[in-house]
């Protein structure tokens, strides 16, 4: 039946609940347990591997409502009433471990095991000017994704793709702007009814209006009616592609780098 | 407009003693001040006979008054008013008087719901309430349908419609009829067994209860293997239509439970995804139609079903329309059932079409599967609770049209009493890949005359009006206005957070408004 609308993204502050009983330190939760639970109980809206349907993304890895385990055990206790989260039912404690150790589960990548040198990957990263458009640790330019998580949340072949070949995979749904599962760094070009031309990335869209930042990082908002010309370029991005510029090893080296990015030191 | 006939009518309805009497809900389209009933009247048009606003002066349209909710939570409601008041629920299941002129609250009403409420299957929400005589009726998230005094909001009865700690809950607004409220339930994905209810208005007593799922000795116990009718699902979640002359109740129900693993209900699964007619006075079903016979795709047929008058075929026929869930549109005949037109009218890769009796052909390999099998329209489908809009004055059909594809999954699923019974589940293809439009069916045939792209599949529904316009909402935030004729954008609006209700119109002092709630405002829009 219904399942309209679960939760629409859930990216407000974090909830802090009053921290629980104890129940860490016990015995090894079985996150298979939990897999079926989800599936069971939360798959309807946050989809069946928990990517998102009509409720949010939950393989991330940090949810910004649930950044400890207390935190995420509350919600799927008690549910999110003011995002439209059911309280589903009244779950055991070893359920919600379960669910909590699977939910958890998702979005993480596994420590990397990649081949190459972290710290020579930082000397590339350097060397290349990836600072220019990307920040890491507060530092670098604003146009492209900020990188201090990227390591928590991709793994090595997916940061690998992401230099060699960043057109054949935009980052999908991972903020709320511009919303579940759509491409992010969308490159977009307009003409304007008097001939102006733009090129930049989607930042923001709606039937009526879309709003782009240029190359140059500046904000752009245009009435679609207004525009001669517009296309979204599915398939390109405005990052360059490094195939070829660096040798395979480098290539380990900068994958190491970007894996050993985990979030705030 | 004729500002004169609607001072008229708000001054006759104060004065009148019964505040709203069945006679007034009946004839609603002559009263179009007001808004009576969910879908505006019994015929489910959404349709405003008001021609203030028109397509010249839509773009002036400004902001009247806004209400802002005092409850956390989804705001789907549809309005009712009446002589000067608003009704509107908030989240979960609380109900709050306005003043129409000013937004001002007169009353609100709030249930004490428990802590370990069961709402499986949508978020906790409720789409309206339905008014009868001096009393407001609303069904609430915890299984009651509870009778509130329209000019304090005190109660007048508290009924339990079923056992929430079993699944069953409400969310959509009751039908007010001539001595009777109608209430369907929610609850499939918690293996219910769906029904329709009627109760006394003046005492909360229950009249009838018609199930949706047969039982044993009762026609189509046969389409149901084993045991599985017992939480067979069917539920009655979205507020039907009444044709007073043909004296029958319309009514959609939903997936039969669990969704996703039809293995354990082999059958066809009477009446779920269906239409059923019923005879009001004792919920006898007079016809079914069935959309989607042994439905593994969790597509509902409780979409709105708008009843009109048209010839097909040379005979003249009195109809019922619905654009389903499952991505195709049809038309029945609604004295007797019998399926006249049926035609998608959104992208579906599920069936090769329907027979001469309506009956999809099925294509293979299009169940859902433990690997995960891509299927259009997706699990919320091409169309959901979002109510379309019939124009009498163009004939056409508004549908907020969803396009989307599911990959579905196929799972186990042990019925224990009050937790999820689904057996499965979705991933879905939404982002870029998704998108929605209104589109204007031609209501005897279901060709599109025009349709109006949308970014993103829409939980807004429509309004049409004799003013030549069609608005509607979007997930971004838009509110709009289209030319009823070509779907041309004359108007929009952004109101700050996702349209997910439906709009409606009525009319204060002589002047036309327009409603709609998005985020956690209701705004009310007129000229200036």
């Amino acid at each position: 039946m219904i399942l309209t609308r679960c939760a629409p993204l859930a990216l407000v502050l974090a909830l802090v609940p009053a921290a629980q009983a104890a129940h860490a330190g016990q015995a090894a939760v079985d996150v298979g347990e939990g897999k079926k639970l989800f599936q069971g109980m939360c798959g309807r809206c946050h989809g069946i591997d928990g990517t998102g349907d009509e409720g949010p993304n939950l393989a991330r890895p940090t949810l910004t409502r649930a950044t400890d385990d207390e935190s995420l055990r509350a919600i799927i206790r008690d549910g999110i009433a003011d995002r439209g989260m059911p309280r589903v039912r009244r779950m055991t404690d070893t359920e919600l471990d379960q669910l909590v150790a699977y939910v958890r589960s998702l979005g993480r990548s596994p420590t990397a095991t990649s081949t190459g040198n972290a710290q020579r990957g930082g000397e590339i990263y350097t060397r290349l000017g990836c600072a220019s458009c990307h920040i890491v640790q507060g530092q670098g330019g604003s146009f492209g994704p900020d990188l201090t998580e990227i390591g928590a949340s991709r793994g090595p072949s997916y940061l690998r793709q992401s230099f060699l070949g960043p057109a054949e995979m935009l980052p999908q749904g991972s903020s709320p702007v511009p919303g579940r599962g759509f491409s992010e760094y969308l490159p977009v070009h307009v003409v304007t009814s008097d001939g102006r031309e733009v090129r930049g990335i989607r930042i923001n869209e709606d039937p009526f209006t879309i709003q782009l930042r240029d190359t140059n990082n500046r904000f752009h908002s245009f009435r679609k009616s207004d525009l001669k010309q517009f296309d979204k370029e599915f398939g390109k991005s405005l990052m360059p592609s490094f195939r070829g510029r660096l040798s395979d090893a480098e290539n380990e080296d900068l994958v190491a780098y970007l894996a050993s990015l985990r979030g705030a030191k | 407009m004729r500002a004169t006939v609607l001072v008229l009518i708000a001054l006759s309805g104060v004065t009148a003693l019964a505040q709203v009497p069945y006679s007034r809900i009946a004839a609603a389209d002559k009263t179009p001040a007001d808004w009576l009933t969910y879908s505006g009247t019994y015929q489910s048009q959404r349709y405003s006979p008001l021609t203030q606003i028109t397509r010249q002066n839509v773009a002036q349209l400004k902001p009247f008054w806004i209400y802002q909710v005092r409850r956390t939570g989804i705001v789907e409601t549809s309005p009712i008013v009446s002589d000067g008041v608003m009704y509107i629920t908030e989240p979960p299941s609380t109900v709050t008087a306005l003043d129409v002129r000013t937004g001002r609250p007169l009353w609100t009403w709030t249930p004490a719901i428990p802590p370990d409420v069961r709402v499986i299957g949508s978020p906790p929400v409720n789409r309206g309430v339905a008014i009868l005589d001096e009393t407001v009726f609303v069904g609430t998230v915890h299984g009651h349908l509870v009778a509130l005094d329209a000019k304090s909001g005190a109660v007048r009865w508290d009924t339990i419609v079923d056992d929430n700690t079993l699944g069953y809950y409400m969310t959509c607004a009751p039908l007010a009829l001539d001595g009777k409220i109608i209430i369907g339930v929610s609850g499939a994905e918690a293996g219910i067994r769906g029904f329709l209810d009627a109760y006394d208005p003046k005492t909360g007593k229950r009249l009838w209860r018609s199930f949706t799922i047969p039982g044993p000795g009762e026609p189509g116990f046969g389409t149901w293997g084993g045991d599985s009718w017992k939480t067979g699902g069917g539920s009655s979640w979205l507020t039907g239509s009444y044709d007073p002359e043909l004296n029958l109740l319309y009514w959609g129900t939903g997936n039969p439970g669990p969704d996703w693993n039809g293995d354990v209900r082999p059958g066809d699964n009477l009446y779920t995804c269906s239409l059923i007619a019923m005879n009001p006075d004792d919920g006898r079903i007079k016809w079914h139609f069935q959309f989607t016979p042994h439905d593994v795709h969790d597509w509902d047929s409780n979409e709105i079903p708008i009843l009109f008058d048209a010839t097909i075929n040379g005979r003249a026929r009195k109809l019922v329309a619905m654009a389903n869930r499952n991505a195709f549109y049809y038309v029945l005949d609604r004295e007797t059932g019998e399926f006249l037109v049926g035609t998608p009218y959104a992208k579906q890769t599920w069936a090769a079409g329907l027979d001469a009796k309506g009956r999809p052909r099925l294509l293979p390999g299009t169940d859902p599967s433990t690997e995960g099998t891509l299927v259009f329209p997706n699990i919320q489908g091409a169309s959901n609770w979002p109510s379309p809009s019939y124009s009498p004055q163009t004939k056409l059909f508004y549908q907020p049209a969803r396009e989307m594809g599911t990959y579905f999954f196929k799972g186990e699923s042990k019925y224990t009493p009050g937790d999820p019974f689904v057996a499965g589940g979705g991933r879905a293809v939404n982002g870029d890949d998704a998108w929605g439009a209104v589109r204007a069916l031609d209501a005897t045939t279901g060709r599109m005359k025009w349709e109006f792209k949308l970014l993103t599949p829409p939980w807004s529904g429509l309004l049409s009006t004799a003013g030549g316009l069609v608005f509607g909402g979007t997930e971004e935030g838009n509110f709009f206005a289209l030319d009823a004729d070509t779907g041309k954008p004359l108007w929009d609006l952004q109101l700050g957070s996702a349209v997910k209700a439906n709009p409606i119109s009525f009319g204060v002092d002589g002047k036309q408004y327009v409603a709609i709630a998005a985020g956690y405002s209701l705004y009310v829009f007129g000229l200036p």
